[in-house]
């Protein structure tokens, strides 16, 4: 793979491979932690078993139709049972999945991806262009894919040949392959509707699906992937309670548990039967949100009074137990080679946070809380209220019910809770959440300069100037926008002690959910 | 020792004065905390020590001055529910059984709408509706709550309407008001206060339960049942956070229980058949 | 009796209806549906009306509903709107586990309550009573989900007698199912007992003032079997109708148990479906958690009936 694609870039012009700087990404944001004893030995993987796995992330509702998927345990048996188009290895770069490689001319708007061949579905059927086009095409036009806006800067998918295809952008961006690595865009054959028997490439094949019970898989025996696949089938049980989970893991009733507790993990990692996997600082961003056009927050005095009374470090200690990251109002991780190393701290003050609250003529203000907005939201609400108290500023917390959390609270109140997961760019990152016109503005901070300096990093090749490009646009949303963003936290798994092969993942927990065919029992 | 003329038996003695304890707790509660309702005096789940005497919850408040405050708003919430689902219970129930047929019909169906589904989705969705507030949260507990007074008070009145004393009542013209008021409440005040004893501690535990749907009683305000559920996750580890408030829960259930348990055997007649519905 | 039983089964009828179309109320009134829910935070305007009209959302509600009630006198609950899973095939094996469960524990709770409550009434005021009646209060004083954390604590981690979750499969052999779901019956029967007990305890005693048992007294028969042979058939009626109503709790309550163990039970189906929006679903747990209480309900006011001659004669 990776001579195939520095012969693109050299062909292209272009340096499209990001793998030095996303090594360093690996270096700076990952801490491997086999916190709970040995490290997981790395010793020659062996067929056999299954693997029991125990998750929150999921519902009696989930369906295996992709493009609705929108929690872990969607995910995680998503990518037992399909392929996506292109994998995010273990530092962090783009890897060919089944699109096999791909190069582009200059501008970023015209490329081309070659589908890899030999590859054939649990049905049967060889997979060819066709079926990448059809899979493209679910989250296209009149869709109700969560992928859509994510790929709404394709404007046309063409098959060139057998095994090629062809993909033009209406603006240009290098970091497509990053965009098609997203959970949703999953690989099924050409017109493929019947979700209730799903046909993919994966490891596994569905055996029986019950939602917000469990799902069983069973490998295929003939997985395309070298060296991945070695356990005999998969259960994925659903386990929504925190506690039920990591008792389950303890009492060896599950191999491998996602989302624990960090109240609780420092009691786990002392469990002789448990390793723990904490990633560092690529979990999920928690924020609160103020609307800019709100009367409460129209003044950035205000906003900035937000930023300075909030005592980060005291909720990452209490409420997080030390397992997450300072955030810095933006949804950039410290972890990233791309966050701005120069912008200041807003660090707890509550003299400069009381000046700043009366400058802005005090006006009130009232925070919604939800345990559905993510895990800790309450308590770090009522941190929150007590740190700003100290500023003489009273924020008056309100929980509401998580149920219909992001449809009702979210986008609506006027300063609320949420939390941004991870993106593979930073360009994902901040187009999503942050440009004028995006979708998901939940800040309804609106600002040209940014917007400009945004499209142009997309295009921008050379590395250092981008890097420029992403600290100036980080400065403006931390002293203009209305996101405090405290704390990015660290995804922390346990896995039995017979467990090999886990490791932290860039993207997500579990091995980046693909902990079943990547980890493998001793 | 002897209470409006009765003998008060040790158990009645000692639930008589939890009760005290907790109300004393309840009214005093300010003067009493070590601490601010909300003050953060540690890290989470701080062992107990000479500062912090019950130790510091999952947020790192102390214990003890939670428990303190959290008797003010887990007693007022339970006493204002509880009221609120006795009157709507008990007029609705009693009118069932005084007026009979078609609104007796009527009403119990109703009812049996309203308790055919589980507590926890009504209140989710009733909850969803309202918004969340402590009006609604009382609101919504009481009303729901109020089903199960309404069969008690029903199945009690229907026993005391064919009673001599109700019918002459009725033959001399009294109103249906004056019949349930006069005539049918004062004989069913027994069950119905042992109901009430019940169903008071019910309705924080009911509290409790909701927690788990993210919904409850407004932060940053303490309450027992929403601090069970905010520090059980500790218990799997060996950390007693949770047992404090559990134990003030079942100390005060079992205290207003002895109580009324007195108070049953006082009253001549026992708690009669259908004393628990 | 005929009559009355029958006109029985048409009210328990009309109450399924008025529970469907509660429920359907509610849910229209409810903020958000089934799109904005499944999609959440990655919701778009065009992606929202895109599902709506796949699901036929964007018929008028009345319409939704006279489809959905067409569609359930004859049989069909329809399918899930949130994944298209037949409801009934997905519903029925839940409906088992919660009667499996509520069995279990009604095992369980029913010989302790009654025969504790018998043997309170017949040591009424002494040590036996009054233990049996603070060890009551103590057990439904605990929050359900704290009695589960403790149970799962001692039985599951400390001791690895019992697994801590209670999933079971279609698949799931009898004896490993008694035994995944003992810690949530043990669990429900600490919530169910002590209502029974004092029920059964009070309506003895409330049967002990009555001329017949003074007369078997006055006979010179032993407390005992005064209880056993002469009160305790009188106060049978309300303990049953106390008992059915704790059977249907059995069913109907125990949603926060589901969740603590992890059973797959109807109770977490409905809340998932609530939390999703997804009507059909909500309204066939309902008309399911609806049956099972009218039945319920229905048998114990018949056995009442039949029980209570005065009864059998109303105004």
């Amino acid at each position: 793979m990776t001579e195939d694609r520095s012969h693109l870039s050299a062909r292209t012009g272009l340096v499209l491979d990001r793998r030095d700087l996303m090594t360093s990404a690996a270096a700076l944001g990952l801490a491997f932690g086999a916190l709970g004893g040995p490290a997981l030995a790395e010793d020659a993987p062996k067929k056999g078993g299954t693997l029991r796995l125990g998750m929150e992330g999921g519902s009696a509702s989930d369906s295996l139709d992709p493009r609705t998927y929108a929690d872990s345990v969607p995910i995680d048996y998503g990518y037992q049972i399909f392929n996506g188009m292109v994998e995010i290895g273990d530092n962090g770069e783009a890897v060919g999945e089944l699109l096999e490689s791909w190069e582009t001319k200059p501008g970023a708007t015209e490329w081309v991806f070659n589908v890899r061949k030999g590859i054939t579905f649990h049905s049967g059927k060889t997979l060819d262009a066709d079926d990448i086009v059809y899979s493209l095409n679910l989250h296209r036009g009149d869709t109700k894919s969560a992928a859509k806006d994510l790929l709404s800067a394709i404007s046309d998918v063409k098959k060139l040949g057998p095994n090629q295809i062809g993909i033009t952008l209406s603006t240009g961006n290098a970091d497509l392959p990053y965009n098609l690595s997203d959970y949703h865009v999953l690989v099924v054959p050409n017109g493929f509707t019947n979700w209730a028997k799903p046909d993919g490439t994966g490891a596994y094949a569905l055996e029986s699906f019950e939602p917000g019970v469990r799902v069983l898989t069973k490998n295929t025996g003939h997985y395309w992937k070298p060296n991945r696949a070695w356990y005999d089938s998969v259960e994925l049980r659903y386990i929504p309670d925190a506690a039920a989970r990591s008792q389950a893991l303890i009492s060896g009733q599950v191999d491998a548990v996602n989302r624990l507790d960090p109240k609780t993990v420092g009691f786990l990692m002392k469990s002789p039967k448990v390793s723990v996997v904490q990633t560092k600082g690529t979990g999920n961003r928690f924020a609160f949100v103020a609307l800019c056009d709100d009367p409460s927050y129209t003044s950035n005095d205000a906003r900035m009074a937000l930023k300075y009374g909030i005592d980060r470090q005291k909720i990452i200690d209490t409420v997080y137990k030390g397992f997450a990251q300072v955030g810095n109002d933006t949804t950039i991780s410290p972890a990233s080679p791309y966050f701005a190393q120069n912008t200041p701290p807003h660090t707890y003050d509550p003299d400069r946070a009381a000046s700043l609250y009366k400058k802005a003529g005090s006006p009130k203000f009232r925070l919604q809380v939800s345990e559905g907005a993510f895990s800790g939201a309450t308590d770090a609400g009522v941190l929150y209220q007590e740190a700003l108290k100290k500023a003489g500023i009273d924020l008056e917390v309100v929980r509401v019910s998580g149920d219909g959390y992001w449809s009702n609270v979210w986008l609506k109140a006027p300063f609320c809770a949420v939390y941004w997961g991870g993106r593979p760019t930073v360009d994902l990152q901040l187009s999503q959440t942050f440009i004028s016109t995006a979708n998901w503005n939940d800040t309804h901070w609106r600002d040209p300069a940014f917007d400009k300096i945004v499209t142009e990093a997309r295009v921008e090749l050379d590395d250092a100037k981008r890097k420029q490009m992403y600290a100036e646009a980080q400065h403006l949303i931390a002293d203009n926008a209305g996101m405090v963003c405290f704390a990015v936290g660290d995804y922390l798994d346990g896995y039995a002690k017979k467990i090999r092969g886990a490791k932290p993942h860039p993207r997500y927990d579990l091995c980046d959910q693909r902990v079943a065919e990547k980890t493998w029992f001793a | 020792m002897t209470l409006f003329g009765h003998k008060l038996p040790v158990t009645a003695l000692l639930g008589l004065f939890i009760i005290v304890l907790n109300i004393a707790v309840a009214v005093a509660g300010p003067y009493l905390a070590p601490y601010g309702e909300t003050q953060v005096v540690g890290g989470g789940w701080d062992p107990a020590s000479a500062a912090t005497w019950f130790g510091t919850d999952q947020i790192g408040r102390d214990m003890f001055t939670r428990l303190i405050y959290g008797a003010r708003m887990t007693i007022g919430i339970a006493f204002v529910t509880t009221i609120l689902s006795f009157a709507i219970g008990i007029s609705t129930g009693l009118l069932a059984a005084v007026t009979g047929r078609w609104v007796d019909t009527l009403l119990s169906r109703a009812v049996d709408v309203v308790l055919s589904i589980p507590l926890l989705i009504w209140a989710l969705m009733i909850l969803n509706v309202l918004g969340q507030s402590l009006f609604s949260l009382v609101l919504t507990i009481g009303c729901l709550d109020s089903t199960r007074v309404f069969r008690l008070a029903r199945a009690l009145g229907i026993g005391l309407v064919s009673l001599d004393f109700v019918e002459v009542a009725r033959m001399r013209g009294e109103g249906l008001g004056w019949v349930m008021r006069r005539e049918i409440l004062p004989n069913a005040a027994a069950p119905l206060m042992s109901e009430f004893g019940l169903r008071f501690c019910f309705n924080f535990l009911f509290i409790a339960a909701l927690s788990f749907l993210g919904l409850g009683v407004p932060l940053p305000y303490a309450d027992w049942g929403g601090m069970v559920k905010d520090n059980v996750g500790g218990i799997s580890f060996g950390l007693p956070a949770a047992l404090y408030p559990a134990a003030a829960i079942a100390l005060l259930t079992v205290g207003i229980n002895l109580v009324v348990d007195w108070f049953l055997s006082i009253d001549a007649r026992p708690s009669g058949a259908q004393a628990e519905m | 009796m005929i009559r009355l039983i029958l006109s029985r089964i048409g009210l328990g009828l009309l109450t399924l209806l008025a529970v469907s179309v509660v429920i359907f109320v509610l849910t229209q009134i409810l903020p958000g549906d089934v799109a904005s829910s499944v999609l959440g935070q990655s919701a778009t305007p065009e992606t929202l009306a895109a599902y709506r009209h796949e699901l036929g959302l964007d018929r008028p509600a009345v319409v939704r509903y006279f489809v959905w009630l067409a569609g359930v006198l004859h049989g069909d609950f329809g399918t899930a709107l949130t994944n298209g899973q037949n409801i009934i095939e997905v519903l029925w094996p839940r409906l088992r586990n919660t009667l499996f469960l509520a069995g279990y524990a009604a095992l369980l709770a029913l010989p302790l309550a009654v025969g504790f409550g018998i043997l309170s009434a017949i040591r009424e005021g002494r040590l036996t009573d009054r233990l049996a009646n603070i060890v009551a209060l103590l057990a439904i004083s605990m929050p359900e989900f704290f009695v589960g954390y403790l149970l799962i604590l001692n039985l599951s981690v400390n001791h690895e007698w019992f697994p801590s979750l209670a999933t079971v499969g279609a698949d799931t052999p009898f004896g490993e199912r008694v035994w995944a779901v003992t810690l949530p019956a043990v669990t429900l029967t600490f919530l169910v007992t002590a209502h029974m007990l004092r029920m059964t305890r009070n309506s003895v005693l409330s049967t002990m003032s009555t001329a017949y048992v003074e007369m078997a007294f006055l006979k010179g028969l032993s407390r005992a079997r005064v209880v056993t042979r002469h009160a305790l058939p009188n106060a049978a009626a309300p303990i049953i109708s106390v008992i059915a109503l704790n059977l249907a709790y059995l069913v109907v309550g125990v949603v926060v148990v589901e969740n603590v163990f992890t059973y797959p039970g109807v109770g977490q189906y409905m809340i998932d479906a609530v939390t999703k929006r997804d009507v059909p679903v909500i309204e066939a747990c309902g008309i399911v958690f609806a049956a099972v209480f009218i039945t319920l309900n229905t048998l114990a006011d018949v056995t009442a009936i039949v029980l209570n001659p005065r009864l059998r004669h109303p105004r």
